[in-house]
C-alpha cells in the first residue's frame, strides 16, 4: 500500500513538474502558434521585416527578384549585426553594386551630454564617412569659446584614439550649425562611447552647455543611388 | 500541421540514427556494453556518429554517403537481430519516454522562437549554411572567424539537411536532443528510485534550460558534451568498471575530439577533464599511456588540419605580446574585472548557487574521496582558465567579459551537478534521508 503511494506520489510530482514547464515557457501557446502561422511570418515575427534585422524585407527581395549574387547588406540597426546571413548563398558571388540599406537613418549624429567638462555620446553609430556639423544646445542665447576641440574615444588602457582635433575660436549661438567638413571612419563604433573636449573652457562656460549634437555623413548617401524597392526606411539600391 | 509532423519525424529519425552501431549489436555479459544503460548506448552511439561526421567534414566527403551507409547497416542489423527480438518482453522504458517527451516540448519551443544570438548570425549560422549548401571545409576561410571550430555547425546542417531537407530549426532538434539526453544521462548515475531520478533531471533542466542557449550558440553543444563526459568519468571511479578502463577512455578522448572541434575553450575542458583523471587514479601502464598519447593525437590532428587548410589563428583575438609585457597595474585591474564580473555571473547561475556550496559541505565535513578531489580539482583548472583567457584577450577585457562570460560559465556548470551525485550517493543516508525510495545506498 505504501509503495503503491509513494509510486503514485512520484507520479504526480513528475506531471506537476512536466505541467509546469509547459506552463513556463507557454509550451500549449507556441504548439497553436505553429499550427496557425506559418514559418515565413513567425520568422518575420521575431526577426522583423523593416526593423531589427529586417529578415522579412530580405527575404521578400530574394523570392521578388531572385537574387544569382549576393547584395551588400548595410543595417544601421546597433543592437542586430549584419542581416546577411538571412539570404546569403554560397553558390553565389558578391555583388557589392547591389546594396540593401536597412533601418537606414534620415540623420545621421551623435548626442553629448556633459559629465564635469566634458561631453560623453549617448549613442553610438556605423556607416558614417565622417563629420558634417556640430549644434551646441546652449543654456544662454550664445557662448563664446576659445579652445581646441576634441573628439575621441578611449581604449582600455586608457589610450585616446583621436578622431577630430581643432582650433576653435567661435562665438556660438544657441543650436547655431556650425559646419566641419571633416572625413574619418574613426567616428564609427557600436562598443565605445565618443567624448568631446574643449580643454581651455572654465567651467562655468561648460556649464552653459546642455548638450552638444554632432551630425555625421552617410557613407550610402541614398541621393547617389538608383532606389529600386523600399519599404519604410529599408532600401534595395543599385549603382 | 505539417512543422509539427516534421519535428516529429525528425527527432524519430535522430533516434533511428543513434541506435547504430552498439544499441544493436549482440554483447556477451562481459562485455562492458552489457553493463551500460540504454542511454549510455545511445550517448555512445552519437559520440560515434559525431566523430564520423567530423571526418567526412575534414575530408570533404558528402555527407549523404554517411547517411545511406548508416540506413543500410540498421536496417540490415534491424533484420539481423529480428529473429531474437522478444516482443513479450519488452517494457515501457518511462525514463526514456520521458527524455523523449522533453526533446518535443523543446523542439515546440526552438520552432515557436525561432531568432538567433548575436554571434549566430555573425558567424555560426554562416558555418552552417556553407555546409547545408555543400560547399568544402576550405571555404570556410571565406567567413568571419574561420579559426573557429566548425563541428557543432556540421552537426546542425547534417539534421537539417537529413532526412526533410526543410526548415534550418529542424538541424537544431539535434542540439535539444543531445541536451536532454546529456541531463537524463548524468542523473542516471543517482543511486536513487527511477521517480527520483526523473525528477532530478527534470529539475536540471528547468535550471538550466531557456530558449537562449538554443538559439544557434554552440555552448549548449559543450554543456553537454560535458555532461555525457563527465557521467562516463563517474564510470571511471566505479568498482565494476576498473577492468575496463580503458574501453572508458577510449569513450572519453571520442568525446574530446568532439569538444575540440566545437569550441576552442572544448579543447581545454576536454583534456583538464582527463588531467584530473590522471592525478586522481591509480592507473595500469596501458591506460596512462592512453591518457597520454590520446590527448596528443587529438592535438596533432587539430594542428595538421589547420595547418593542411593553412587556416590561420586570428592574431588580432589575442594579445600575447602585451599581456607578457607584465604592466602590473594593468593586469591588476583586469583581474579585479573579473572577479567582479565572475562574482555577477555566478551569482546569475542557479547550478553554482546550488553545488559549489554543496561541493564545499562535502569537502570539509567528509574524507575526501578521489571523485571529491576530481572535482575540486576541475573547479580550480576552470576557473584559472577563466582567469586566464580574459587576461589575454586583446579586445577590451570589461566588453568581453560582459559579451561572453555567463556563457563560459554556463558551459562548464553541467559538470558541477557531480557533486550533488557524491552528496546523495555517499552521504545522504547519513542524514536518514529517504525521499521516495527504500533503496539501499550503496558504497563504492
Amino acid at each position: 500500500m505504501a509503495k503503491k503511494f509513494k509510486k503514485n506520489f512520484g507520479v504526480l510530482i513528475i506531471g506537476f513538474l512536466i505541467l509546469s514547464f509547459i506552463y513556463n515557457h507557454n509550451i500549449f501557446r507556441k504548439l497553436y502558434n505553429i499550427f496557425v502561422i506559418n514559418y515565413e511570418s513567425r520568422l518575420t515575427k521575431k526577426q522583423g521585416y523593416c526593423s531589427r534585422e529586417s529578415v522579412g524585407f530580405l527575404r521578400m527581395l530574394k523570392k521578388k527578384y531572385k537574387f544569382n549574387f549576393n547584395p551588400l547588406i548595410v543595417n544601421y540597426e546597433n543592437s542586430v549585426p549584419s542581416s546577411g546571413w538571412s539570404i546569403y548563398d554560397n553558390h553565389n558571388k558578391t555583388n557589392n553594386k547591389h546594396k540593401i540599406l536597412l533601418n537606414y537613418p534620415k540623420n545621421l549624429s551623435l548626442h553629448f551630454k556633459p559629465l564635469n567638462k566634458i561631453f560623453y555620446s549617448e549613442n553610438t553609430v556605423k556607416y558614417s564617412n565622417g563629420i558634417s556639423n556640430i549644434i551646441f544646445d546652449l543654456k544662454d542665447n550664445h557662448i563664446r569659446i576659445d579652445s581646441k576641440i576634441k573628439i575621441y574615444r578611449k581604449t582600455f588602457d586608457k589610450k585616446e584614439i583621436i578622431i577630430y582635433e581643432d582650433n576653435f575660436h567661435k562665438l556660438v549661438k544657441n543650436n547655431q550649425i556650425i559646419p566641419i567638413e571633416f572625413k574619418t571612419k574613426k567616428i564609427n563604433s557600436i562598443f565605445k562611447s565618443t567624448f568631446i573636449e574643449l580643454s581651455d573652457l572654465s567651467e562655468d562656460q561648460a556649464g552653459k552647455i546642455n548638450s552638444i549634437i554632432v551630425n555625421l555623413n552617410h557613407e550610402f548617401n541614398l541621393k547617389d543611388f538608383t532606389i529600386i524597392e523600399k519599404f519604410n526606411n529599408c532600401y534595395y539600391i543599385n549603382d | 500541421m505539417t512543422e509539427i509532423i516534421e519535428i516529429l519525424i525528425q527527432i524519430l529519425f535522430i533516434l533511428f540514427i543513434i541506435t547504430f552501431p552498439i544499441t544493436l549489436l549482440k554483447t556477451n555479459t562481459k562485455s562492458i556494453i552489457s553493463a551500460f544503460s540504454l542511454i549510455d548506448k545511445l550517448s555512445i552511439n552519437l559520440i560515434f556518429l559525431i566523430n564520423i561526421l567530423f571526418f567526412t567534414s575534414i575530408l570533404n566527403i558528402n555527407s549523404k554517403y554517411v547517411l545511406y551507409l548508416y540506413v543500410i547497416l540498421i536496417i540490415f542489423l534491424y533484420f539481423y537481430n529480428f529473429r531474437k527480438f522478444n516482443f513479450k518482453s519488452i517494457k515501457i522504458d518511462y525514463y526514456f519516454l520521458i527524455l523523449l517527451s522533453f526533446v518535443i516540448l523543446i523542439s515546440i519551443d526552438i520552432a515557436h522562437e525561432l531568432y538567433f544570438a548575436w554571434d549566430t548570425q555573425s558567424h555560426w549560422f554562416l558555418k552552417t549554411l556553407n555546409f547545408f549548401q555543400n560547399q568544402k571545409f576550405e571555404n570556410l576561410k571565406n567567413f568571419p572567424v574561420s579559426d573557429y571550430p566548425h563541428l557543432g555547425t556540421y552537426i546542425w546542417s547534417f539534421f537539417w539537411k537529413f532526412p526533410l531537407n526543410s526548415f534550418e530549426y529542424l538541424g537544431r532538434i539535434a542540439y535539444a536532443f543531445i541536451y536532454v539526453l546529456s541531463i537524463f544521462s548524468i542523473t542516471e548515475c543517482l543511486r536513487v528510485h527511477i521517480y527520483e531520478k526523473i525528477i532530478f533531471a527534470i529539475l536540471l533542466i528547468f535550471l538550466t534550460y531557456n530558449y537562449e542557449i538554443f538559439s544557434g550558440l554552440q555552448d549548449i553543444l559543450i554543456f553537454s558534451l560535458i555532461l555525457i563526459k563527465t557521467k562516463f568519468v563517474y564510470y571511471f571511479f566505479e568498482k565494476k568498471f576498473i577492468s575496463n578502463r580503458l574501453q572508458l577512455i577510449i569513450i572519453l578522448l571520442g568525446i574530446a575530439n568532439i569538444l575540440c572541434w566545437v569550441k576552442n575553450e572544448g579543447i581545454f575542458y576536454a583534456f583538464f577533464l582527463l588531467f584530473c583523471i590522471f592525478i586522481t587514479n591509480n592507473l595500469v601502464l596501458k591506460n596512462k599511456i592512453a591518457l597520454i598519447t590520446g590527448p596528443l593525437i587529438i592535438i596533432s590532428l587539430r594542428i595538421f588540419i589547420f595547418n593542411f587548410y593553412d587556416t590561420e589563428l586570428n592574431p588580432s583575438y589575442f594579445e600575447f605580446e602585451k599581456t607578457l609585457n607584465f604592466e602590473f597595474l594593468l593586469i591588476l585591474e583586469k583581474i579585479n574585472i573579473i572577479t567582479f564580473y565572475l562574482i555577477i555571473y555566478l551569482s546569475q547561475n542557479p547550478i553554482y548557487l546550488l553545488t559549489i556550496p554543496i561541493l564545499i559541505y562535502i569537502t570539509f565535513k567528509y574524507p575526501l574521496k578521489n571523485i571529491t578531489k576530481f572535482v575540486i580539482y576541475f573547479l580550480i583548472l576552470n576557473f584559472s582558465f577563466i582567469y586566464l583567457a580574459y587576461l589575454f584577450k586583446s579586445t577590451e577585457t570589461e566588453i568581453s567579459i560582459r559579451h561572453n562570460m555567463l556563457r563560459v560559465i554556463f558551459q562548464t556548470s553541467g559538470f558541477y551537478f557531480l557533486a550533488i551525485i557524491i552528496l546523495i550517493n555517499n552521504y545522504a543516508h547519513l542524514f536518514k534521508i529517504r525521499l521516495l525510495s527504500k533503496y539501499k545506498i550503496l558504497k563504492y
